[in-house]
């Protein structure tokens, strides 16, 4: 059916629902008018992806201040060889400060993992048992070159703020699975750089906004918890009173979906004081699940509880989990908010921020493998771009969006894979090149969605994730 | 032969690439084992004959032969021969350009790319015949049909439609709506009751509710005119531009910090929005309103409504790191942060897609994204020292000049006649009584100053600290001498009863670290043309070293190491500087460039500068006076001037007291009061047409230039004007803004469209646009289109005045309209887009915090000045600090929107985070309680009665009552300390209270 025949009715039904008019194109996206009817009245309603999705939930474990490919998960023994001799073609620009054009070898010991055999340097001992479980991307690439705006970039796909960030468009996309729980969690300690422009909203109705939990509150959402002044059954008789006078409100009155749905919210917002707290409530796990997560190690606890309570989330339907990494365990002058930000020493400071991340991350894969979660749940690995190849200083790294490393696991995606190359020492993504539009591309393709249709509308221009990019990497799909 | 004869016509068609100079044999054997193999393995697939036949063709380029590689695809050229680093083909092989990596399959190895370069800088030597390759053309903007577009036609005053309903018409507005309506069979809803109506036009006007005292005014007043007199009294209520100002400040995207990575606060920003406030309220015509906001800086010069209009082009996102690989790229974005907010905000059109490319859609071509950038083009963001009354200062400095103007004359009068006398004497009979004593000579100082700190300088060289001590500070001295051969620096750390532990240093315990020093030369005499010269100092002797704080390490160039003298505080200290290699000192004078680095808490309260002409001088006690040699090495003929009484004053009284009334008057001189404003300040460079919007691939000067299709005479030349000689130039930023305000032949009818649709937009919830930001062609339909050129012709008539145009809505039936269901209306118009019925409004975000704490009997109502940062303030929302990475929870959660970019239409979504906050959030809690205290009666009628009238506007119905007061008994039962705040907290949560009928 034409989408103009319906536009009428669904034009009144999306301005009031804030949706909007941008929403024509999600409702060209859903296709049918049920569907289209669905997402009006409710915005989280669940919606159906486009095609059979692999992945129903992402959790983003998010590096904060950028680990260095050549330190991790992109071996290159030339580098090894020709520690101290110039770098060809490095360039001194390429970072925030200036490098030394000389280069510098990793400092750790690397082996081969896995049936695929997969080189790990010696700050995973725990990831490396998963290396199979793994699609490694090494040829990825971004634009911006500091923290901020390389952190919306590789997020909303732009180094400009005013992006929605993935997560927005996934739960603008699908709705969520779970109406009691917010549909989008971002996790972190200190507030990374960008703040929250990293899991804006952006233009997209502020329905789709990410609810943050600082892990220095303890993770609380504000204002879950009743007042103290209050009895439920006082609240309860509350909420009755509210949805009987505002129905009769309702009915004096020419029909108007965002007041039902403001009825409708109070007994969702009401359901949710329950729901919440037990979503997170990480003291129910089992002895045995919490020492494997590390919970109970002073060195990664932190990472530890987040990586636990996002496996609690995606368990129970939250549709985008994304954690980012807090302040390393070591503490080797990388400021807090950017813990893997190796400027001066990146063996002290990647071997503290591994212990810190290390273990929590391994025993998210194995518990959702072992709970059957891991098919449908996309882990994604990696920083916002990568660190020269050249040193910094005498033996730290500088940033580098010219070429680093994400793996993704789990949801939809080949394990054991390795995709495109940077060349012979790191330093610049050469082979099979994936911009974070491919990345965002392959997400959502992952998730049901195809990248080209997922639109809307903002002054006057249909916007869309990737941009004008965004090719989906077969190579990595299962 | 045949070869040379075909190089021949080659060059003869003016394809060859260096002018006279054929392809050498080696060239040509070079591209044929290094080049065409690569081509053809690597490219030809894509980008040859063979692969257009196929229609496999890239980017309309053609690789297999010489013309199709010069004449180039879709973006130029593929190289310039001689210019490896200009060559679009070594960008794209060595992967520069984002979505252009050649070959796409992965680089070509680096010894294969550095083979590119080197064919490309010996001349792209190329045997290959065949043809250039026939580029489809793109879509050409015809800028006259363009201009056919509804949104960008003259302005033009329809004539009122003939309705049958005529005795429903209040205002011209209701003729245009009644005529769709009846041509489609639907009937208007009848007047909303008095109570909505005053709660209607209040929130609308002011954003807030009415008070008590007003309801009573209001429905006791049965007057025919009392709601058109309530509608001027909420016109020029001081609210009003509290409320609208909001509306505006979401068009600019107005915040007032950096964003990005550290999102430095913008303490001078708040200036903006009280202008914005302030000209709404004075209901300042609008095209005076946003002329001032392009050019407020240069219509205005100095003043502060000048600095602060300007406000607007500054109020984006700004990058607080800049590396060098970002810099260029950032200064782009900025401008198109300012040329797309005025395209979105101001003119309804979407330019920012034309940074990179023409329309897709509207008739706007590059060119005229360019044009407006160029005209922006050297504004830069700058927190700026304002005069708070300038006017007056400047009229009182004239006074204070005509003042000094005798002081001035004597002093001239003693250069002229006594000073070459009295200096001839003194020279032959005192001078020769002072010997030199000392190898070190105090410098002159001509000004002291500090990144932070504030210094002063005194007469015998002293550089003194008086306040504002910061982390890691740099002092700057600059000091002068005549004399040259200077092979020594002295600096001496002067103990002083004012500091701390009695100095020399600022720290508590009086120490200091002097973490580096540098010294840079300057000729003094302009006609010197030596560069100035960085001098490579050693260190010397000194008094004493701290244990790890060796003098040594005020020369390492290592700020984070330095020179202290802990323990030995509370005396006077010395340390001198060897300058290594050549004496310093210019012919003709020296200008000495002291910058002293300090580490830490640690800067120096009182220091002195010297010099010696000695190498290895010894630290030894310095005379008071600056040396004889000083005077006697002054060029001749400076021996009149000023420096040479400035100096001569030491010496003789009659000089001294010259200076000294000068300066006693220059005490008198009169001060501005300033204030810092976040504002505009001339700077930056040129703007360059980029294509694709990629800073990399500028292709010429951009020059200002308008929007082609609303240029009716068809050049910019009209607004910029031809500079006459010896006149200043009229800035761009006057022309752009002459030019979006002229409403004959400029931007004037398409600015007062969507300036108008704006109006009725905030009136009704919909504009007649609506999509309020884009009038172009991807934007909706106007629903009313006479409507709306109406309202916008009516705006001009009358000196684009808003308050008659809002009196013109706000007076109408349309507007006037009560929200009740008519089933048969339904049927035709769900939608409501014929206006038969007012639908019930949300407040925004912040019309529902200030409303709470009006309930609350919290809120202020003071106006104006800086942000406040306290959430649980209880200032106005519009008051409340916007710093972009900590919006006020509250607010967005309610839909306040990311100051990023224009934004025409807020949304207006309901989610359960909403009502948790008004379930169970202090805040909401305590206005509540608040609200009890103010409503609670003897008996629970009364109280329910008091609470409706204060939150509703409105008497409770009986059936209301009764289960109100059950519901007060039931809380009670279970437990409440107090029902009412239950009740309280009840109705402020009711739809009713936040949705405006």
């Amino acid at each position: 059916m034409p989408l103009n025949h319906l536009l009428p009715t669904r034009r009144r039904f999306l301005a009031q629902s804030g949706l909007g008019f941008g929403s024509v194109a999600l409702a060209s996206m859903l296709q049918d008018e049920a569907r289209a009817a669905a997402a009006v009245a409710n915005p989280l309603a669940l919606r159906p992806s486009l095609f059979m999705p692999k992945a129903k939930s992402v959790i983003w474990l998010f590096m904060t201040g950028a680990p260095s490919q050549v330190d991790t998960w992109d071996y290159k023994p030339e580098l090894q060889k020709r520690h101290g001799q110039p770098l060809p073609g490095s360039d001194a620009k390429t970072g925030f400060f200036t490098t030394s054009g000389k280069i510098l070898k990793s400092p750790f010991e690397w082996k081969q993992h896995g049936q695929s055999g997969s080189w790990v340097s010696g700050i995973f001992p725990h990831l490396s048992r998963h290396v199979d479980k793994m699609a490694f991307i090494h040829s990825m690439h971004l634009q911006a070159n500091n923290h901020a705006p390389a952190s919306m970039e590789l997020m909303c796909g732009s180094n400009q703020p005013g992006r929605p960030a993935a997560g927005a468009w996934l739960t603008y996309g699908l709705g969520a699975e779970n109406q009691n729980l917010p549909a989008y969690v971002v996790m972190h300690e200190r507030r990374p750089r960008g703040d929250d422009q990293i899991w804006s909203a952006g233009f997209l109705p502020k329905t789709f906004q990410a609810l943050a939990l600082d892990a220095r509150r303890g993770g609380v959402i504000d204002n879950l918890d009743r007042s103290q002044s209050q009895t439920q059954a006082q609240q309860r008789g509350t909420l009755d009173l509210l949805r009987e006078m505002n129905q009769q409100h309702a009915q004096s009155r020419s029909p108007q979906t965002d007041l039902a749905a403001r009825i409708n919210s109070f007994e969702l917002a009401y359901r949710m004081q329950t729901a919440a707290p037990e979503a997170m409530d990480i003291a129910s796990e089992s002895e045995a699940t919490k020492k494997l997560y590390g919970v109970d190690n002073k060195t990664c606890e932190v990472f530890a509880k987040q990586c636990l309570t996002a496996r609690r989330l995606v368990e129970r339907g939250v549709r985008f989990v994304q954690i980012f990494a807090g302040k390393n365990a070591g503490g080797d002058g990388a400021v807090d908010d950017v813990p893997w930000d190796g400027h001066s020493n990146i063996e002290t400071n990647h071997r503290s921020c591994g212990a810190a991340t290390d273990q929590p991350a391994a025993a998210l894969l194995e518990d959702l493998e072992a709970r059957g979660l891991l098919d449908e749940t996309l882990v994604i690995w990696g920083g916002e771009f990568g660190r020269t190849s050249d040193s910094q200083g005498s033996v730290g790294r500088d940033h580098n969006p010219n070429g680093f490393t994400i793996w993704m696991a789990g949801g939809g995606v080949k394990g054991g894979v390795h995709h495109g190359a940077t060349d012979e020492f790191g330093y610049r993504a050469v082979e099979n090149k994936v911009h974070v539009n491919d990345l965002h591309a392959t997400l959502l393709h992952l998730m049901g969605l195809d990248h080209e249709k997922l639109t809307f509308r903002h002054n006057g221009r249909d916007y869309r994730l990737t941009d004008l990019g965004g090719k989906v990497i077969t190579e990595v799909l299962a | 032969m045949l070869l040379r004869h075909f190089y021949t016509a080659l060059f003869l068609a003016g394809l060859a690439s260096r002018a006279f100079s054929a392809d050498t044999n080696d060239q040509l054997a070079f591209f044929e084992s290094k080049i065409r193999p690569v081509l053809a393995q690597n490219c030809f697939e894509c980008h040859s004959a063979q692969a257009q036949q196929n229609k496999k063709l890239k980017a309309g380029l053609l690789l297999d032969s010489k013309a199709g590689v010069l004449h180039g695809g879709e973006t130029g050229p593929a190289l310039v021969a001689g210019k490896p680093a200009d060559s679009l083909l070594m960008k794209v092989l060595r992967h520069e350009i984002k979505g252009a990596e050649m070959p796409p399959k992965g680089a070509l190895r680096s010894g294969v790319i550095a083979d590119f370069a080197k064919w490309i800088e010996m001349g792209a030597a190329d045997p290959r015949s065949g043809a250039a390759p026939v580029v489809e053309h793109k879509r050409v903007i015809d800028v006259k049909s363009g201009q056919g577009w509804w949104a960008f036609r003259p302005l033009a005053a329809p004539a009122l439609p003939k309705v049958k309903n005529n005795a429903w018409i209040q205002t011209p507005v209701d003729a245009f709506i009644l005529a769709q309506q009846e041509a489609k069979g639907v009937a208007p809803n009848s007047l909303a009751a008095k109570e909505q109506l005053l709660r209607r036009a209040t929130f609308d006007l002011t954003g807030l509710a009415p008070t008590a005292e007003e309801q009573a005014a209001f429905l006791q007043d049965s007057s025919a005119d009392a709601y058109e007199r309530l509608v001027d009294r909420l016109l020029a209520s001081k609210h009003y531009g509290e409320r609208w100002g909001r509306h505006w400040l979401d068009v600019v995207r107005f915040a007032e910090s950096n964003g990005y990575e550290f999102d430095a606060f913008r303490a001078g920003a708040y200036h903006y929005r009280d202008w914005v406030i302030d000209a709404l309220n004075a209901d300042m015509p609008y095209d005076q309103f946003i002329r001032m906001q392009l050019a407020g800086d240069k219509l205005m010069p100095g003043e502060l409504d000048g600095a602060r209009a300007v406000g607007f082009l500054v109020a984006g996102p700004y990058p607080g790191q800049i590396t060098a690989k970002t810099r260029e790229k950032i200064r782009y974005d900025q401008i198109d942060d300012m040329v797309s907010t005025i395209g979105s905000g101001m003119l309804g059109v979407s330019m920012g897609c034309v940074r990179c490319h023409d329309h897709k859609f509207d008739p706007l071509p590059q060119k005229d994204y360019y044009g407006i950038a160029a005209a922006l083009a050297t504004t830069v963001h700058s927190p700026e020292k304002i005069d708070l009354k300038h006017a007056e200062t400047q009229k009182l400095l004239v006074r204070h000049h005509a003042a000094a103007a005798p002081l001035l004359a004597a002093l001239k009068q003693y250069e002229t006649h006594e000073l070459p006398k009295r200096l001839a004497a003194w020279k032959r009979d005192d001078m020769p009584k002072l010997a030199a004593s000392t190898p070190w000579q105090v410098f002159d100082v001509q000004s002291a100053t500090a990144q932070k700190a504030r210094l002063t300088s005194d007469r015998d060289g002293h550089v003194i600290y008086l306040g504002n001590k910061e982390k890691d500070d740099t002092y700057t001295i600059k000091v002068v001498t005549y004399q040259k051969g200077i092979r020594a620096f002295r600096l001496d750390a002067l103990s002083d009863p004012t500091l701390p532990n009695k100095g020399p240093g600022l720290s508590d315990n009086g120490n200091f670290v002097l973490g580096d020093v540098k010294i840079i030369a300057r000729p003094l005499d302009k006609q010197n043309k030596t560069k100035p010269v960085t001098l490579d100092l050693a260190a010397g002797t000194v008094t004493f070293e701290q244990k790890r704080f060796e003098f040594a390490q005020a020369v390492d160039n290592s700020p984070n190491t330095g020179w202290g003298v802990a323990p030995k505080m509370s005396k006077d200290h010395a340390a001198t500087f060897e300058v290594e290699g050549d004496a310093a000192g210019f012919d003709g004078g020296t200008e000495f460039e002291v910058q002293l680095r300090f580490s830490g808490f640690f800067g120096l309260g009182n220091l002195r500068l010297a010099f010696a002409q000695e190498a290895k001088t010894a630290l030894t006690a310095e005379t008071d006076m600056q040396s004889l040699r000083e005077l006697q090495s002054m060029p001749a003929a400076a021996t009149a001037d000023a420096l040479v009484t400035r100096w001569f004053a030491r010496i003789d009284p009659q000089a001294k007291k010259l200076l000294a009334s000068i300066a006693e008057h220059e005490k008198k001189r009169p001060q501005p009061l300033l204030t810092e404003v976040y504002t505009t300040k001339q700077g930056g460079e040129d703007v360059y047409f980029l294509r694709r919007g990629e800073v990399d691939r500028k292709e010429g000067k951009a020059n200002p230039d308008f929007i082609q299709v609303l240029m009716r005479n068809g050049s910019a030349d009209k607004w910029t004007g031809t500079p006459k000689p010896k006149e200043q130039p009229k800035h761009p930023r006057i022309a752009l803004g002459d030019w979006m305000t002229d409403a004959h032949s400029g931007g004037g009818p398409l600015l007062a469209r969507v300036i108008a649709n704006r109006v009725w937009r905030f009136h009704f919830g919909r504009g007649i646009v609506a999509t309020p930001n884009d009038l172009g062609t991807q934007g909706t339909p106007p629903t009313h289109p006479e409507l709306l050129e109406h309202l916008a012709e009516r705006l001009v008539a009358q000196g684009w005045k808003l308050k008659p145009l809002h009196r013109e809505i706000m007076l109408s039936a349309t507007y006037m309209q009560s929200g009740a269901m008519n089933e048969g209306n339904q049927r035709v118009d769900p939608d409501n887009q014929l206006w038969w019925y007012r639908p019930a409004r949300r407040l925004e975000a912040e019309a529902i915090r200030d409303a709470l704490l009006q309930l609350g009997g919290r809120l202020d109502p003071a106006m104006h000045g800086p942000s406040i940062t306290d959430v649980a303030s209880p200032r106005r929302s519009v008051y409340l600090r916007v710093k972009r990475s900590e919006l006020v929870p509250f607010l967005t959660m309610f839909d306040a929107p990311e100051p990023t970019q224009s934004i025409g239409d807020r949304g207006n979504t309901t989610v359960p985070t909403q009502a948790l906050t008004v379930m169970n959030s202090p805040f909401v809690r305590d206005m509540a309680a608040r609200f009890a205290t103010r409503i609670k009666a003897a008996k629970p009628e009364q109280t329910i009665a008091q609470a409706f009238l204060l939150a509703f506007c409105r008497q409770p119905t009986p059936a209301e009552t009764q289960r109100l007061t059950a519901y007060l008994q039931a809380q009670q039962q279970l437990g409440a300390k107090s029902p009412e705040i239950e009740l309280c907290l009840a109705l402020l949560s009711l739809n009713e209270f936040i949705y405006v009928d």
